[in-house]
């Protein structure tokens, strides 16, 4: 199943007061889309991995270590366009990644699986790697157009 | 200060392969602690599943393997997902499998066509 989405692939680095760094890789070498980069945001080293699938998409944060974390699903679910979330692996005593699955699929409605693993009881990295991953999913065209007609 | 060369740190391949006459999709990537396999003919994840070897006091390793998001009634998925996390046992690695099978038949054709395709293809 070929995707044509539009692949924003630029490999440039470039420093910045702000201290964030980025390089961007997006892959479409047969199959799906992938889409890997990495940021530096307060001082912590942050890689994400996005996987487009047709209908769905799969995220992967990780910071100090490549290990896979916490893996969450999490749907627009009818009537009310709320969400649902659930945890599928790992997560038993700390739900770190949850708020992102949640606020992901509010925000661009789409079907999501997260994989987690960014240090725990840290809310300003969670809420920083959630602006960074958002940031690139815009950029990759998805966002839920904001339809503000009643009855809708 | 230069660009960062630093290589992104999960392994990965995407590929497409025909099997029975279905597209198929498939990604493989290698984590620190897990391997995550995808095939899809489906568009999306479909069923996901777990396996993960548990190495016994006596020489032979037993392997654990259970659905922990989708379709608990189709055998076939949890066949494949044995068969690859003995492949991933008999290469070396202890890792635990995340795979997921998004596909249209449950055919025993299917079956090795991804058994197959994964395997040579693999991360481990």
């Amino acid at each position: 199943m070929n995707m044509s989405s539009p692949s924003s692939s630029f490999g440039k680095a470039s420093d910045s007061e702000a201290a964030s760094k980025s390089a961007a890789a997006s892959a479409a070498s047969g199959g799906v889309q992938v889409t890997t980069f990495t940021e530096l945001v307060d001082e912590v080293t942050l890689h994400f991995q996005i996987i487009h699938l047709a209908k769905q998409i799969y995220v992967w944060i990780g910071s100090d270590s490549a290990k896979l974390g916490n893996l969450y699903a999490a749907a627009p679910t009818r009537p009310n366009n709320s969400v649902s979330v659930t945890s599928i692996l790992g997560g038993a005593s700390d739900n770190t990644g949850s708020g992102i699955a949640r606020r992901l699929v509010l925000k661009t409605g789409l079907n999501i699986i997260v994989a987690c693993n960014i240090p725990k009881n840290n809310p300003m990295l969670e809420a920083n790697a959630e602006k960074k991953l958002m940031e690139k999913l815009i950029t990759l065209g998805y966002s839920r157009p904001k339809s503000r007609s009643p009855g809708a | 200060m230069g660009g960062l060369e630093q290589r992104f740190p999960v392994p990965l391949k995407n590929f497409s392969v025909e099997i029975k006459g279905n597209n198929t999709d498939l990604v493989i990537c290698r984590y620190d602690d897990h391997f995550l396999v995808m095939a899809t003919q489906i568009g999306t994840m479909g069923t996901i599943l777990h396996a993960r070897k548990e190495e016994g006091v006596t020489v032979e390793p037993t392997f654990n393997v259970s659905v922990i998001l989708g379709k608990r009634d189709e055998p076939m998925l949890l066949a494949i997902t044995r068969q690859l996390i003995e492949n991933i046992s008999s290469s070396g690695s202890s890792m635990p499998l995340v795979l997921s099978l998004g596909l249209k038949d449950h055919s025993t054709e299917t079956l090795k066509g991804i058994v197959s395709a994964v395997v040579e293809n693999r991360l481990w």
